[in-house]
């Protein structure tokens, strides 16, 4: 049942991503370069309209959350360390998945680099990384235990914020007298 | 006399027609995220590389991968994740080709101005991929995982993330743009 859940689930997020062309590296580098944040928009109205939704459902039912552990160090190095490849390549993980359905043979050799990443990783985790992560381990927190608000609130006004923003924020930034377009 | 529904476009038109594609497909995908985790868990994706490896691994040296800690707490290549993956190479191929907003990538298309032949783009593309996996496996998510899934849970960690990802994202991209020129 989960791994139908999971496939449908990957069906539509694939097709989303396909459509607002974040599997498009192109797109990805001019999102990155701030020329255009059509992408940025994208993920912010997401998360904005995911949050409101999860947190006032789990007033009602209960929800499979999973919060990842903010262990600072690990998490900060691994974000750097995943900028430069995202601005690289122009894909993430899941695009160059995305962009290789499409039939972009970028997207292939992306998606090969990060199996071969997938096996460093694995040969150098124990010796590396778990010390590494080990390092300012603050477990699995969110925004609302940090605040000691109700999580609900949290997620309203961090849905109220993010909209605001990718309203306000233009979607072509170089290019700002043409209308906006994508 | 035609059904009054058959004849006007306004009646036609998907709800949220009016707004840009990014805010169009940035609500459906928060339902989509949302309903993920309501039903099954939430969005996430770079995990299911090392369990393809625990999976290869597990085939040529067994003994190693049943003492590879992270191996072990990655688990099967059979759990629902690895089923998601399948899903975004089906997503993406029947959305780069039906609908009339279809956008099929003939060309391979460069990317940095750097990139003058198409070695150089599979170089990027390879190069870039083994540096995502690497970042997102010491981060523990990437950016369905860590962001997207982090963010709509309010964890802390997806903050941090992505602070990082957007510092040396934007840095990396403006220079290989001016070194390329």
């Amino acid at each position: 049942m989960d791994r139908m859940t999971a496939l449908f689930v990957g069906v539509a997020m694939g097709a989303l991503i396909q459509r607002v062309q974040a599997s498009n590296p192109g797109m990805i580098a001019r999102n990155l370069r701030l020329e255009n944040l059509s992408v940025i928009k994208f993920m912010a109205t997401t998360i904005a309209v995911g949050a409101m939704l999860v947190y006032v459902m789990s007033l009602v039912m209960p929800m499979h959350f999973d919060v990842k552990p903010t262990y600072v160090v690990g998490v900060l190095v691994g974000g750097l360390v995943f900028g430069v490849g995202f601005a690289l390549s122009g894909y993430c993980p899941g695009t160059c998945v995305v962009g290789a359905g499409e039939g972009r043979k970028d997207a292939v050799f992306a998606f090969v680099g990060g199996v071969v990443g997938a096996l460093a990783f694995t040969l150098a985790f124990t010796a590396v990384i778990a010390p590494l992560n080990a390092l300012a381990d603050f477990g699995k927190i969110t925004l609302a235990d940090m605040l000691g608000l109700p999580a609900v609130a949290v997620a309203l006004a961090l849905g109220v914020v993010f909209l605001a923003v990718v309203k306000w924020l233009p979607t072509n930034p170089g290019r700002p007298a043409l209308g906006e377009e994508s | 006399m035609a059904h009054p529904a058959a004849q006007s476009p306004t009646m036609t038109a998907a709800p949220g027609a009016g707004l840009p594609p990014w805010a169009r497909y940035g609500i459906i995908f928060g339902f989509v995220s949302a309903a993920s985790i309501a039903l099954w868990a939430p969005i996430g994706v770079s995990g299911t590389y090392p369990r393809m490896i625990g999976a290869i691994l597990g085939e040529l040296t067994p003994d190693y991968a049943a003492a590879n800690p992270y191996l072990v707490r990655m688990g099967s290549v059979l759990k629902p994740e690895t089923f998601l993956l399948i899903g975004l190479l089906i997503g993406g191929f029947i959305a780069s080709r039906f609908g009339r907003a279809r956008l099929v990538a003939r060309r391979l298309e460069m990317v940095h101005p750097g990139e003058k032949t198409d070695f150089a783009r599979y170089r990027d593309a390879f190069l870039g991929g083994f540096l995502i996996i690497v970042g997102a496996r010491i981060a523990g998510g990437c950016t369905s995982g860590h962001i997207i899934s982090g963010m709509t849970q309010l964890s802390v960690s997806a903050f941090i993330f992505a602070a990082g990802v957007f510092a040396s994202g934007i840095a990396t991209a403006k220079l290989l743009q001016k070194g390329g020129k």
